[in-house]
């Protein structure tokens, strides 16, 4: 192509530009550094031409055409500052601001106030105005310091809206909105939520979900994208709605699960005000869902974080220096022989800490018995979950591929940037195919679901398997005696589709991973992919899952996701380490904390596993918060939180990312890294002499291939690299009893994923409390009918095994016959489905 | 209304999202208002969230939000009617129905709706009740007009046992 048909030659105050065809005037003048005013444009939104901030002249055209919708065209003379224009401006926006809380912007105090605040009140206190959360950040203020408005000369008019407060993380004052529409375009245009629109009209427009619907109940995602666009206060952040402006910022890895967005943290002092995503083009081009754009700040800023060590003497609580708590763990550690210790360390916890914690473990010790909690999560299926990663593609494939299905994915609150992804991809043509024996957010994308009944799931993705065999098998027995005549069609169509298309990729979330069959439903899905030659993106709840298990964090793998059986393996450690290590013998892993024989020490770092404490002599608890009571540890060590260190993460898609340090940790805390090498040297065991992050991970690019420099990790994704399987016991065959007369409803039960450090983030983030609802019984409207339950009732459910009491929650689209339950980690009703039956409790 | 009332619309449509307005028409005609249910329809139908249909249908006076009582009283809010004192018909209404405008007493008897010149500016103010129109309406008129139509309605109910 020519060039001449790419670009026009257009005028702007007399300067001669040539800019790309098909933008706008605001966008060419943006480009070319000539500042027009805008309010209502965004630079990631399409054109609106609301609030006609921006009116320009253009030879030839008549009246003033707003330069924000209007496309450049050849030969174009454009004038962004004549007097009419500033004029006009000056009026609209007089216009805007007589609807509009003003004091902060035309009050006569207004400069002296923030440093004086001199005006006379009432009070007997000088308080200045603090009217808006957004004062000093609102583009408002700027345009009236930049068009000069000192008064406005219409009568004002206050629109007494009430001030929404009743959702979580974000208030909303519709009496300062300008009604430019940013929000409800980023909510519909980026995100799946849809949850803002304008309503009514003319001077009764207000911005809002359907009817009054609070957010929560409206389908809002809680990504913040629009409380980020929006140019006033209205929408206004609550943990940090009044601290005003940061003073830097930090770069840095989200920690909340295996998608890895990149986040910037705002910092005042040395205090984390907030976060915000990174336009990072890589994995969340500029989104970020709940935990990340919410969480961060109330998480690691929580008043109970750990400061100090403590140890239990008779049952009392004594702080005590880090020095004493070194070296109380070197005396009992050094004391304790190989096969009575036990570790557990957070699939959060960074590569440096993982790789440290399995050095620690088998030369400080002596010892293979590290694990972590990710195999009680995904328990009889964590190997054929690890295979999927070994499989994984990069995200960006979501955007190349013609067809995506997505197999036990909900992205309303956590991985919601994948849904933008999704979304991206659907706006480019991509199908959306979905199977989730529960309701999910991309119904409203999605061209096919399927919704199996728990158990069927099985069935449903081996049809598809044998649909798509390239081999040519004889009919099945299985899929004539169990599929009925529409959803047969139906699954043909699928399979054809899949067979088409061209790259197909499938994304896998966690709605299977906890039930019965998950192994069986794994395979199907590699089985499946293999066959239709499908890119799979698996998305591990844990962020650093991939980590754990390259860094050696299980009895059964080395560093560099080695076999601890093979000889040769352990034998190059030896010789990298200068250090004996023990042939692989353990017996031990995280299944067996409860169950096994009693431990000497056992040593949990950013773990809290569930049902109290498991039979110790000692147990050493490093995190930062302290235990449940229940735990009765003998000794609490602080740990720094990820905004206090340095290090890197390794996402689901295999991408190695930074992690650096934004404040100083709590009282005496430190990275885990850090408290594991000083035990170490205490003990006097070589090896641990490390005073940074960068130093350790230097020792690990030279055992693992793929690390390159600390400073600037490439970034690349790649499917994981481990040999050999973990050892988990095929002890849990799948004899899920069907539904009967007796127990006439099939129960499925999810495990609530939201945790950091071992901890539900509910804990922590007081606004999650109202998202992530557990103990929750989800009915089908018609079976609640027959069962006389209705919303909130508490609900007797018992099953041949069990007798639990759960709070009701009526959902029409829970297939009929069936029941759903989230419960916290660690907490089992066997069987997963079960059959139940249930009744309401009388009060 | 029945799910099959909604499929048998839904079935004259090819679910595009131009068949919004069209189909919010429809439903009006048929049951008088959009109902919750209707929205949660039209949404899975469509795949347009509830959020923006309600936003749209909002836009348009002609879209109903609250089924309509037996009887609809319109009271006109047209410059005229409005200088001889339609605010007063209309909040005396409002005391006696224990309603505001756009809504239904909880007899499901009446509806309270404003409109904007009806075209009879000489008569103001004025009061469509139940289609007869009423011109220079008087606060005491109302509540006979209120009277009225409650015997009416017994009577009528009688007569159906
Ligand atoms: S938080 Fe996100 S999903 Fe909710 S209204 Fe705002 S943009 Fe929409
Ligand atoms: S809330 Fe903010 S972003 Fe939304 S329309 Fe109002 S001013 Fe614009
Ligand atoms: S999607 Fe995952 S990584 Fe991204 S912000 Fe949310 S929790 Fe953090
Ligand atoms: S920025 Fe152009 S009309 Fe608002």
């Amino acid at each position: 192509m020519s060039k001449e048909n790419k670009t026009v030659t257009i005028n702007i105050d007399d300067q001669i530009l040539e800019v790309e065809k098909g933008l706008t005037i605001l966008r060419a003048a943006e480009q070319n550094n000539i500042y027009i005013p805008a309010l209502c444009s965004h630079k990631n939104l399409t054109p609106f031409g609301g609030c006609r901030m921006c009116i320009v002249e253009v030879e030839g055209m008549s009246g003033f055409p707003t330069a924000c919708t209007t496309p450049v065209e050849e030969g174009m003379v454009i004038k962004t500052h004549t007097a009419q224009v500033q004029a006009s401006r000056v009026e609209i926006l007089q216009l805007i601001l007589s609807e509009h809380t003003s004091s902060c912007l035309i009050c006569e105090e207004k400069d002296e106030c923030k440093e004086y605040m001199g005006t006379i009140r009432k009070a007997g206190v000088t308080t200045g105005c603090r009217y808006c959360p957004k004062d000093g950040q609102c583009e408002l203020q700027d345009l009236v310091e930049k068009l000069g408005v000192k008064e406005i000369n219409y009568p004002i008019y206050y629109r007494n809206l009430r001030v929404e407060k009743d959702d979580p993380f974000y208030d909303r004052d519709y009496n300062l909105c300008i009604l430019c529409g940013r929000c409800i375009r980023v909510c519909q245009e980026i995100r799946i939520a849809n949850t803002l629109a304008f309503k009514q009209r003319g001077p009764k427009t207000v911005v809002g979900p359907a009817y009054d619907r609070t957010h929560i109940d409206a389908g809002c995602e809680f990504c913040g994208a629009c409380v980020s666009v929006c140019p006033t206060g209205a929408l206004s952040e609550k943990v940090s709605k009044w601290e005003g402006k940061a003073e830097r910022e930090e770069l840095t890895t989200c920690p909340l699960c295996g998608v890895g967005c990149q986040i910037r943290l705002l910092i005042k002092k040395n205090e984390i005000i907030g976060s915000l995503p990174a336009e990072d083009p890589l994995v969340n081009n500029g989104q970020l869902c709940v935990k990340g754009r919410f969480c961060v700040a109330e998480l690691v800023n929580n008043y109970q974080r750990l400061r100090k060590p403590y140890k239990t003497q008779n049952g009392t609580k004594v702080e005590i220096f880090l020095e004493e708590a070194v070296e109380l763990s070197a005396e009992k550690l050094s004391a304790c022989s190989p096969e009575q210790f036990g570790m557990l360390v957070s699939p959060n916890c960074s590569n440096e800490d993982l790789y440290i914690a399995q050095k620690f473990a088998r030369v400080a010790v002596g010892s293979h018995n590290i694990d972590t909690t990710a195999r009680t999560f995904y328990g009889t299926g964590f190997n054929a979950f690890l295979n999927l990663m070994r499989m994984a593609v990069p995200l960006s494939d979501v955007l190349k591929a013609s067809i995506i299905l997505c197999i036990g994915l909900d992205t309303r609150f956590g991985r919601s940037v994948v849904g933008v992804e999704l979304r991206k991809a659907v706006e480019r043509g991509a199908k959306i195919i979905t199977i989730n024996p529960r309701h999910h957010n991309l119904t409203m994308i999605a061209e096919k679901e399927f919704q199996p009944v728990p158990k069927m799931e099985v069935n449903l993705l081996n049809s598809l398997v044998m649909l798509t065999e390239k081999k040519k098998t004889p009919t099945s027995q299985f899929r004539s005696k169990r599929t009925t005549g529409s959803l047969s069609g139906e699954l043909s169509t699928v399979a054809k589709m899949l067979k088409e298309a061209s790259a197909p990729v499938f994304l896998v979330g966690s709605e299977f991973l906890q039930y019965d069959e998950s192994p069986q439903i794994l395979e199907a899905v590699e089985k499946l992919a293999r066959n239709v030659s499908a890119g799979i993106l698996p998305l591990p709840v844990q962020n650093n899952l991939f980590g754990s298990v390259l860094m050696g964090v299980y009895p059964e793998f080395l560093p560099g996701g080695f076999s601890s059986t093979g000889k040769e393996r352990i034998d190059n450690l030896r010789k990298r380490w200068s250090a004996d290590v023990p042939n692989f013998s353990s017996q031990w892993n995280a299944e067996t904390l409860s169950s096994g024989s009693r431990m000497k020490v056992l040593y949990f770092i950013g773990e809290v596993p569930p049902n109290s404490r498991p039979p110790s002599d000692f147990l050493i608890f490093q995190n930062i918060y302290p235990p449940d009571i229940s735990y009765e540890p003998d000794l609490v060590i602080p740990s720094a939180a990820f905004t206090e260190m340095d290090g890197t993460f390794i996402n689901g898609e295999g991408r190695i990312q930074r992690v650096r340090k934004a404040v100083d940790p709590p009282g005496e805390a430190l990275p885990d890294w850090e408290i594991l090498c000083r035990i170490a040297q205490k003990m006097g065991i070589k090896g641990f002499d490390f005073s940074n992050a960068r130093e350790i991970y230097e020792e690990i690019s030279s055992l693992i291939k793929g690390f390159g420099d600390f400073d600037n990790t490439k970034r690349k994704a790649n499917p994981m690299i481990c040999e050999g399987e973990l050892n988990i016991p095929e002890t849990r065959p799948s004899r899920t009893k069907k539904a009967d007369k007796k127990f006439p409803f099939l129960l499925s039960v999810s495990v609530g994923e939201h945790t950091y450090r071992g901890f539900p983030l509910s804990t922590w983030v007081e606004g999650l409390k109202k998202l992530f609802t557990e103990g929750i019984i989800d009915i089908n409207p018609e079976d609640a009918r027959k069962t006389g339950i209705s919303r909130s009732d508490e609900v007797i459910v018992t099953s041949a095994y069990f007798e639990k009491i759960w709070s009701a929650n009526i959902l029409s689209e829970q297939t009929q016959g069936t029941l759903h339950v989230t419960l916290p980690q660690g907490e089992s009703i066997g069987n997963n489905p079960h059959p139940v039956k249930i009744r309401k409790k009388d009060v | 209304m029945t799910n099959k009332d909604y499929i048998d619309i839904f079935s004259r449509f090819n679910g595009e999202e131009g068949d919004l307005i069209p189909l919010l028409q429809e439903i009006q005609e048929k049951f008088g208002y959009i109902s919750e249910e209707a929205i949660k329809n039209i949404s899975r139908f469509l795949k347009i969230s509830e959020n923006q249909i309600f936003g749209v249908a909002s836009f348009y006076s002609q879209f109903k939000f609250i089924e309509s009582g037996k009887y609809t009283i319109k009271v006109c809010m047209g410059t005229a009617c409005h200088v001889r004192g339609s605010l007063n018909i209309l909040d005396e209404f409002r005391r006696n129905l224990h309603v505001e405008a756009d809504e239904t007493t909880d007899d499901k008897l009446f509806t309270l709706e404003t409109v904007n010149c009806v075209g009879a500016c000489a008569l103001g103010p004025i009061v469509i009740f139940s289609g007869d129109y009423h011109g220079q309406m008087k606060i005491k008129i109302v509540r006979e007009l209120l009277e009225k139509y409650k015997s009416k309605n017994e009577k009528e109910s009688e007569t159906a046992v």
